[in-house]
């Protein structure tokens, strides 16, 4: 069999002959006949570096609390998947790919805090007065500040302060921790003046924050929280394949199911003849004048 | 909704084939609207056994989330939790850490070269972790074939009364050269799937999947031409069988492990390669040899061109089976068997090529 590499590219991330596999440096085998953890192995993959003990543990802490949140979109996508009883990794895969722009969105508060991070350096401010201005940049703007509230948790993510704490408490808290305390005490304020209701910084505040701190990227990070939830919604995902019925729909059930007929509110357009072809031209015409079919389009 | 049924009996017409008799129903006079809310059943409910969360917990298996960690829990733990409802023992998290950091890169293998290809698109990074796992099938990734295949052999020499080595004999006569069969040629050089045994039996979680595997190999080099040994599924996929995970567990924590350095490799692609456009990559005439270019023959020639498809005897789809597997693409040469995925995946050959 061919043990050729399906196509070329110069990489530094890792390589492997018959007799090895090594990753930025460290035969694979070895980092783990020496008792590194699967965590010290993250920090070699992403930062090519091995990690402080503390650094160890808040990542091993940030992956754990992250790993499982029950019902959130990722799970749902991955549950929903399995209802037409695809290969496994089909319904793992898009319990992944769920994490966009509002779930679990690493990458963009990353940038974010490096955006406005890099402005109090160049501009001499400090990390408090640039929160302010970021702070009075989203709200002015009426746009969510990143790492702020989460619709189920709405008295404060459990998970959130815990991970500030954990940080300091393991003294890996640096720049970012500081600057997304800072930018939670001035929304809280904000917020408080407007007499608007609290809301609490969510994972992704607290969790990218304590990530950036131990030296991952925005888009590393955002790999590491994301893929991590990928291992619960496997189990969520086999959960419903052993004991859940395909298709999720039978009325045999006890219970009404996720997909059955009753459930489908129907909002469109009034049920109407379908018009024969002789009668298509001048009905498609007067459809297309009258213009009313635009308020459906999406 | 409104009320098309009034004006559906004025007008008789019927539309096309709707009209015909042996339909199971009237089609002229099916209701319009959405079936009402079912009263009779429960409502609606996510259930689950794993998680549950409320505005201020989030729990696994009776565990709250954050009370684990607080209590120096980790990742490793959580899947354990998650996956088997069990805090591990400190052996058995050792030995999860182990099997993972080896799972975690495998070079330009499948799953990174999938993520790149999608991070050439310009997409999420969460799009390309995603499609990496889709890589794990049932040749590169074999994980629940290999586990449901042993726990049926296992189960079957228990039945039977075989010993472990019959078992193996009898699994390697039939399946030797099977992707999911744990022994092959790919790790004769590279020490990583023995030493991951050794390292089990020094932790003491080393049970008889192991054991059961290395009377695989043994009966695998004697039945073999050419030298086999242990390989990295069979000696992942035989660990954490011992570390109490199910087939399909392991499928899904190998996929999604490697998932990372498939992050890793999205990063990379974009870092020093780019995006890809539309149309831009060629692929040279000297790859194809699919029928020579030939002129478009107009519509009026059509009906005397054509070939229809249709076959009306068993001989003549004999001959028509094996022309058309000529076609590369056509499909016509794979041939899948066919099983009842609903419970379990994963345990037959698919896409099994003649």
């Amino acid at each position: 069999m061919s043990r050729e590499p399906f196509f070329e590219r110069k990489t530094s991330i890792a390589f492997k002959t018959e007799e090895k596999t090594v990753l930025r440096g460290y035969n694979l085998s070895d980092l783990a006949e020496e008792g590194y953890s699967f965590c010290d192995a993250i920090f070699v993959l992403f930062q090519g570096r091995i990690p402080a003990e503390a650094e160890e543990q808040m990542l091993s802490y940030e992956m754990g609390s992250f790993l499982e949140h029950s019902m959130s979109p990722s799970a749902g996508s991955a549950i929903a998947v399995t209802a037409g009883r695809p290969n496994l990794p089909t319904a793992v895969a898009a319990g992944v790919m769920t994490f966009g722009g509002v779930h679990g969105p690493g990458a963009a508060h990353g940038y974010m805090m490096n955006k406005y991070i890099g402005r109090a350096q160049r501009e001499g401010k400090s990390l408090d007065e640039m929160a302010k201005i970021l702070v009075d940049d989203y709200m002015d703007a009426e746009m969510p500040v990143m790492g702020m509230g989460q619709p189920q948790h709405r008295d404060g993510d459990p998970r959130a302060e815990p991970i500030h704490l954990k940080q300091e408490e393991l003294e890996t808290h640096g720049v970012y921790h500081e600057f997304q305390r800072a930018v939670e005490k001035h929304f809280h304020a904000r917020r408080k003046r407007e007499g608007k209701a609290y809301v609490g910084v969510n994972v992704v505040g607290a969790g990218n924050a304590a990530l950036s701190d131990l030296g991952f990227a925005p888009n590393a990070a955002w790999c590491v929280g994301s893929v991590s939830r990928g291992y619960s919604c496997a189990v969520h995902a086999i959960f419903a394949m052993k004991k859940g019925r395909a298709w999720a729909a039978s009325s045999a059930e006890p219970m009404v199911q996720m997909l059955d007929l009753s459930m489908i509110k129907y909002i469109g357009p009034e049920d109407r003849k379908v018009p024969s072809q002789e009668e298509r031209a001048e009905y498609a015409a007067a459809q297309k004048e009258s213009g009313d079919y635009k308020k459906w389009v999406i | 909704m409104g009320d098309l049924m009034d004006e559906k009996v004025k007008d008789k017409k019927v539309i096309g084939n709707l009209g015909d008799p042996g339909l199971p129903y009237d089609y002229s006079n099916r209701p319009y609207g959405t079936e009402p809310l079912d009263s009779k059943r429960a409502p609606f409910q996510w259930v689950s056994e794993v998680a549950y969360k409320n505005r201020y917990r989030i729990v696994t298996r009776g565990y709250d989330t954050t009370e684990l960690m607080e209590q120096g829990y980790g990742l490793t733990d959580v899947l354990f939790i998650n996956f088997q409802s069990r805090i591990p023992s400190i052996e058995e998290n050792q030995m999860l850490n182990y099997v993972m950091i080896l799972a975690l890169e495998d070079g330009l293998s499948m799953p990174a070269m999938l993520s790149r290809i999608v991070a050439s698109s310009k997409t999420f990074l969460t799009q390309a972790c995603g499609t990496s796992i889709l890589a794990f099938g049932h040749a590169y990734g074999a994980y629940s074939a290999f586990g449901n295949r042993q726990l049926e052999a296992l189960e079957k020499a228990e039945a039977d009364g075989q010993s472990l080595q019959e078992a193996a004999e009898a699994l390697v006569a039939a399946k030797l050269d099977d992707e999911a069969l744990g022994v092959s040629s790919l790790m004769l050089k590279d020490p990583a799937a023995k030493r991951m045994f050794a390292r089990a039996e020094k932790l003491g979680v080393a049970g008889k999947h192991i054991a059961f595997t290395q009377a695989i190999v043994k009966a695998a080099q004697a039945a073999s031409d050419t030298p086999v040994d242990v390989d990295m599924l069979g000696a992942t996929g035989a660990t954490m069988m011992d570390l109490g995970f199910t087939p399909e567990a392991i499928w899904s924590v190998i996929a999604v492990t490697r998932s990372y350095g498939a992050g890793a490799h999205f990063i990379e692609e974009v870092e020093r390669e780019g995006y890809s456009r539309t149309g831009q990559h060629l692929t040279p005439e000297s790859l194809y040899d699919g029928p020579a270019e030939r002129p478009v023959p107009s519509l009026k020639d059509r009906d005397k061109l054509a070939k229809p498809a249709k076959i009306t005897s068993p001989d003549e789809w004999k001959v028509a089976m094996e022309a058309r597997k000529k076609l590369y693409g056509s499909g016509y040469s794979i041939v899948e068997e066919i099983h009842d995925p609903s419970k379990k995946t994963g345990t037959h050959s698919h896409g099994k090529k003649l």
